[in-house]
């Protein structure tokens, strides 16, 4: 093997041309280029986006540390107003996907067909526990009075993902990795498949990056009441599949997918209708099909692990809410609905949309829209943060409930995840409005979560300080996977994920009740 | 502390009174001069025409081909690319047929580049404009258009368009120029829109031009461009080198054995000057002994002598360098055009100030050091006509025995009695005879790989586009001794996608018809091994037993083991000899033809019209620069002017020899001449006293090309290979043939100027 090499040379014309010219000195060797952990510059302790963040500045490709992002006002529901008292902070954490890039139910072959399969691999897969932690320091610095887990804290419903999540996020010592060897995955140096990065001898070039990914590490955890949501990764397989017999075996097995089996392709019509969400393939039915089909051609052999196994919906909602503790209060029933009071002013009410029939878009049940009217009642005076994981607009029948929250005087926000995008929309209504707020994850660039603090202003209103944390005190490992994202053309850079300013730094004012 | 003026005024007069001595000196400064300035341009015009061309044309850092895909398509794939600063996309059209209006030039295989978008299109306008979004007019390339006869304003009728009118003409040093490739000509995309009155909304391109910000990223926009390549087929990926190596297909190996000819010449000429400066000084030790006996000190008389340098050689060296660069600037120019790449134009001035620089600083250190040297010993040891060095004279034992041989004895001896300048004179005239001898080699190296593909270790003689499916039929015919189909695929270093390979296969045993030699490890065995070019290990830092990667156009990777390393010329020896079984599993679709080997005695042109049958005219195998015969002309040429410019500093530094000789020995001469020697007796003194000359030299000579100058041009311009530059046996009698001329007309010349001065004022000297 020949590993890390020469990649740039000096031709032996140019050599004798040089000294034909008198030049002086030839420089031969690259080595490996800046990884883009930063140069020159400390990025904030803190992670918040405020003091520092991770921009490409110059347009080649690599993150530096810059100086941190302004809050911009956005009056849209309300007048600016003084501030008044903090009435609480809170923390969206989304889309952390932390995976086992050894698994072989992974369909990472998918991704070279392009939407809707790009986000079935990664070139950074390897490291989401890692971020995950720095996420956690980040919160951690923030002191927040709740912590919202905002759904897809692991991507394939296994057993060891969501052991790995949980103990990064509230803290542990975490083992990544699976099967006997830690990493048996696409990424190897020995796979010869070109399309999947591997970091051994694919520039960047990292030899030690699967090694290290897989290496046991202490996360210090976010020490905040956790408030979880059910994502479609956390209880299906591709955050698409309920799991089958097939998708079980697979997962718990020896054999693993990692080539494309020749005359694969997208069933037709499949890509006309992508959501263009990068959290999955919409269609669990193709997915199943196209996985049989693969199974049938070429598979690699690695090691066998229970500890993979796949979880159903009713013990991934238990460990979650398990793991939440005293966050999330009274057990909720099969689906993740419960309501939790911040301090004296401000209740959040998280909704389960996640179609327990496979698919990986947001579906309401019919009960929740009274569920939800009545929980919106009992809140009182407090002002209320709705959140789910899908978006409302885009969830099928998710119109009922903005129905509800439109009718609300109380609402002042619907946060969700899942895009992997940050957006921020007022929605404007009779009752006053509220802002819909979608966050970006932790596996795709720009890798943030969000930062809330609700504040009562002088007018009687709330005006909401939002603000992107960056993972940070995750090391190398973080810097990379936070480069690799950066750099992935099919990740977060080339779609936007990171929205616009009015979507990142803001004070949202929200007038008071009419 | 010596006053400059003054020193100037009494240099002007020393070169006043030894006029003659003057213009020979000067003469033979101009000559090395022009050796040097000719070096400078070919070595500056070739070495760094392929990145000026680069900078002049805005190459783009990476070429992407593929087959026909939608230009969206291909567009939403370039922006998703990080580190991009621009992009292009273009159809490449071939075939195309086309005339110049009455010319009477007719080409059917013209290829046209369609401009589909982008606003950097990686070529340089060097004549007219740009095109227009508008209008019927193209832009020519400019090797073409020169062979044609083309220039802005021209009309060009394209098969299936009509008349275009040029409005440009251009150089893209992305690949190499009429009529080393095919002719090519651009249009744009728009422009046919508007003409035909029509939109297309979403034209197919097969050419993508990608610019990035910053070099150092460029294999990680690769990695992601190959990441994001699914479907794509045919995809080959070229950077700025990889582009270099498919150009040196072309030319590569000439040009490299001529910038390293260059770059010898130079150090040739340096030590010419420094020695025919130093023997010009010895010549003089009298005078300097006189000038320090009458109370100059050794400062002023090493000035004067500085400034006599510096007044013969600013001048001479500024002619020398300018008829030197006049010498080799049109063919290099012309061969220049012929690579896509512009002349360096003024550019050149500036080395070739340098180089002028360096002949003078030559020149006036060669003389100032001796002079320093001998004017800090006593006055009496000067005056006795001592030697530089200073060290009572050795006899030359060989010469020595040439006593009562006659004049031409004699003359040897008066040679050897000066040791120091005799060494000097053979090293001078032996450093020339071996540049000459290097040269004939290098004529007869370049022969060889235009025309042998022996030369490649190729050991088949015809190629014939035809399936591998009748290597059966091909095989029965008579005179054949072997045919096997021949993969040939353009790949990429996987874990380097800068680095392109050229990547053959064989079925069975390829040494049956390409055996490049081997220089270390073994030949491949098996499915799973292969053998690379010893420029690609370089390239690469591969060596057997380590693992080669390839990236083939089908989009697979390919994974061998390296058996062993071979000296191959071809691509700069990038090459990968790979089994046939593993390339086709990994790439079905590599292409192939027919390599016929045909038996000894066997003549290859019946061969030929014996395959015609099965419906394919095969090709003659070429040599390295098979498609550059038009090119190694030109480089012929350039050999030429350098080895005629060689040629007279040979005859100027025999003409120096015999001038000193006699002008030292007027007196023995004269003695002679009183006692009735004639002419002749004059004319075989100096013969001897040049022949103790060029007889050493042309040994010197020999064994200098042989042991030095040959290996260290092969090694500059081709390390990865085994660049045989021998002089042959006819080489060396050619040169020594040159010298011996040389030598009888410098006795001649010289014999008739010693024959005009009158005995007495030679006695009385």
């Amino acid at each position: 093997m020949t590993g890390q090499r020469l990649t740039r040379r000096l031709t032996r014309r140019r050599v004798l041309a040089e000294g034909l010219g008198g030049a002086g000195a030839l420089v031969l060797g690259a080595g490996l280029a800046g990884c883009g952990t930063g140069e020159g510059r400390a990025a904030a302790a803190s992670g918040s986006t405020r003091r520092s963040t991770w921009r490409d500045t110059v347009g080649d490709g690599q993150l530096r540390v810059t100086p941190g992002e302004g809050m911009l006002t956005r009056p849209e529901l309300g007048a600016p107003s003084r501030d008044g008292p903090v009435l609480a902070t809170l923390a969206h954490v989304t889309d952390a996907h932390v995976l086992d890039a050894s698994s072989p139910a992974r369909v990472s072959f998918l991704d070279r067909l392009g939407a809707p399969f790009e986000s079935t691999f990664r070139p950074q897969e390897a490291l989401t526990a890692q971020v995950l932690a720095g996420g956690a320091r980040a919160v951690r610095a923030l002191s927040p009075d709740a912590v919202i887990q905002g759904g897809d804290l692991i991507d394939n419903d296994q057993n060891n993902e969501l052991v790995h999540g949980l103990a990064a996020l509230h803290g542990g010592v975490v083992h990544p990795g699976s099967g006997r060897r830690g990493y048996d995955g696409v990424q190897l140096r020995s796979d010869t498949d070109p399309f999947y990065y591997r970091p051994a001898v694919d520039a960047p070039v990292y030899p030690a990056l699967l090694s290290d990914a897989v290496r046991p590490f202490r996360s210090p955890g976010v020490r905040a009441p956790v408030l979880p949501v059910l994502g479609d990764h956390d209880a299906l397989v591709a955050g698409t599949v309920v799991p089958t017999a097939l998708t079980r075996a697979l997962a718990v097995g020896d054999r693993a997918l990692w080539d494309l089996p020749q005359g694969l392709d997208v069933p037709a019509g499949l890509r006309a209708r992508s959501t263009g969400s990068p959290d999955g393939p919409p269609d669990p039915g193709v997915v199943d099909a196209l996985l049989r089909q693969a199974l049938r051609g070429p598979t690699v052999p690695v090691p066998a692990d229970p500890g993979r196994r796949q979880l159903s919906f009713a013990e991934s909602v238990s460990r979650l809410v398990t793991a939440g503790g005293r966050g999330v209060g009274a057990a909720p029933g099969p689906r993740l609905d419960y309501t939790v009071d911040i301090g004296a002013a401000v209740r959040v009410v998280v909704l389960d949309l996640v179609r327990r029939g496979g698919g990986s878009g947001g579906q309401v049940d019919a009960s929740q829209p009274a569920w939800l009217a009545r929980e919106l009642q009992a809140a009182g005076d407090r002002w209320v943060v709705v959140v789910t994981h899908q978006p409302l607009l885009s969830s099928q029948s998710g119109e009922d409930v903005l129905a509800v929250l439109d009718r609300s005087p109380r609402v002042i926000a619907a946060l969700n995840g899942h895009t992997h995008r940050n957006v921020v929309t007022a929605r404007r209504t009779a009752a006053g409005g509220y802002w819909l707020i979608a966050t970006a994850s932790l596996i795709d660039f720009p890798q943030q979560a969000r930062a809330l603090q609700i504040r009562a202003t002088a007018r009687g209103g709330v005006a909401i300080h939002a603000w992107m944390l960056d993972h940070v005190g995750d090391g190398a490992l973080g810097g990379i996977s936070r480069q690799l994202s950066y750099i992935d053309a099919q990740g977060g850079r080339p779609q936007g994920f990171a929205g616009s300013a009015r979507d990142r730094n803001v004070i949202l004012y929200r007038g008071p009740v009419r | 502390m010596t006053a400059v003026p003054g020193a100037v005024r009494e240099a002007w007069r020393g070169l006043a009174t030894r006029r003659r001595r003057a213009v020979l000196t000067g003469l033979g400064i101009a000559l090395a001069a022009a050796m040097l300035s000719a070096a400078i341009v070919v070595g500056d015009g070739l070495g760094r025409g392929f990145d000026r061309a680069a900078r002049a044309a805005d190459l783009p850092d990476v070429i992407v081909r593929f087959d026909p895909q939608p230009r969206s398509m291909v567009v939403q794939r370039l922006r998703a690319l990080p580190d991009i600063a621009a992009y292009a996309t273009r159809q490449e059209v071939t075939n195309v047929g086309i005339n110049a209006a009455g010319s009477g030039h007719r080409r059917g295989d013209a290829v046209l580049e369609l401009l589909t978008s982008g606003t950097r299109r990686g070529y340089a306008v060097v004549a007219g404009r740009d095109l227009h979004a508008r209008g019927d007019e193209v832009l020519v390339e400019k090797a073409f258009a020169q062979s044609w006869g083309l220039r802005p304003g021209s009309t060009l009728n394209v098969r299936g368009l009509g008349p275009e009118r040029v409005v440009g003409l251009v150089q893209a040093p992305d690949n190499v120029g009429f009529p080393l490739a095919k002719p090519r000509f651009y249009l744009a995309l728009s422009a046919l829109d508007a003409r035909f009155g029509i939109a297309t909304p979403d034209p197919r391109v097969d050419y993508a031009e990608l610019w990035v910000r910053d070099q150092r990223h460029l294999n990680e926009v690769l990695v992601e461009a190959r990441a994001s390549s699914f479907g794509l087929r045919g995809l080959r990926f070229a950077t700025r080198s990889g582009v270099r190596v498919l150009l040196d297909q072309a030319a590569g190996i000439v040009i490299d054995l001529l910038v390293a000819l260059s770059l010898i010449a130079l150090v040739t000429a340096g030590a010419m000057l420094a020695a025919s400066a130093r023997a010009e000084v010895q010549r003089r030790l009298g005078t300097i002994g006189v000038q320090r006996a009458v109370g100059a000190s050794a400062g002023h008389v090493t000035l004067v002598h500085a400034l006599e340098a510096l007044l013969v050689a600013a001048p001479a060296a500024a002619v020398g360098c300018a008829a030197g660069a006049i010498a080799v600037a049109g063919p290099t120019g012309h061969l220049l055009t012929l690579l896509n790449e512009p002349a360096p134009g003024a550019a050149l001035v500036l080395p070739l100030a340098g180089g002028w620089l360096v002949a003078c600083a030559l020149a006036v250190g060669g003389a100032a050091w001796p002079v320093a040297r001998a004017a800090s010993r006593p006055v009496t040891a000067l005056l006795r006509g001592a030697d530089v060095a200073g060290r009572p004279a050795h006899r030359i034992p060989a010469l020595a025995r040439l006593r009562a041989a006659g004049p031409m004895a004699l003359g040897a001896r008066l040679v050897a009695a000066r040791r120091a300048r005799l060494i000097t004179s053979v090293l001078v005239l032996g450093l020339s005879a071996a540049f000459v001898l290097l040269v004939l080699a290098l004529a007869s190296e370049l022969s060889a790989l235009q025309t042998d593909p022996g030369a490649l270790g190729k050991r088949y003689q015809l190629t014939a586009a035809l399936p591998p499916s009748d290597a059966a039929r091909a095989r029965r015919i008579a005179g054949v001794q072997a045919v096997a189909p021949r993969y040939d695929v353009q790949a990429v270093d996987s874990f380097s996608l800068g680095e392109t390979i050229d990547v053959i296969a064989y079925p069975g045993d390829h040494t049956v018809f390409e055996a490049p030699p081997m220089v270390a490890g073994r030949r491949l065995r098996g499915d799973g091994e292969a053998e690379i070019g010893e420029g690609l290990a370089q390239a690469l830092g591969l060596s057997p037993g380590q693992t080669l990667a390839l990236q083939l156009p089908s989009g697979s990777e390919l994974r061998l083991r390296v058996s062993g390393l071979v000296s191959s010329l071809d691509h700069d020896g990038r090459v990968a000899y790979v089994p046939a079984r593993a390339l086709l599993r990994a790439d079905p679709s590599a292409g192939s033809v027919l390599a016929v080997r045909v038996a000894a005695g066997a003549d290859a042109s019946r061969v030929s019209r014996a395959l015609g049958p099965l419906g394919i005219t095969p090709a003659p195998t070429g040599g390295a620069t098979a498609r550059g015969a038009p090119l190694v002309a030109v480089l012929r040429a350039i050999i030429r002017a350098v080895a005629v410019v060689d040629g007279l500093v040979c005859l100027y530094v025999l003409v120096q020899a015999c001038s000193v000789t006699v002008l030292e020995r007027r007196r023995t001469v004269a003695v002679l001449r009183a006692c009735g020697a004639g002419a002749g007796v004059v004319r075989r003194l100096l013969l001897g006293a040049a022949l103790a000359l060029v007889i050493p030299a042309a040994v010197v000579g020999y064994l200098v090309q042989r042991l030095v100058l040959g290996p260290a041009v092969s090694h500059l311009a081709a390390g990865y290979a085994e660049l045989p530059l021998r002089a042959s046996g006819a080489d060396v009698a050619v040169t020594a043939a040159g010298l011996l001329v040389a030598a009888v007309a410098a006795v001649w010349w010289v014999a008739r100027q010693a024959a005009r001065e009158s005995v007495l004022s030679g006695l009385a000297s």
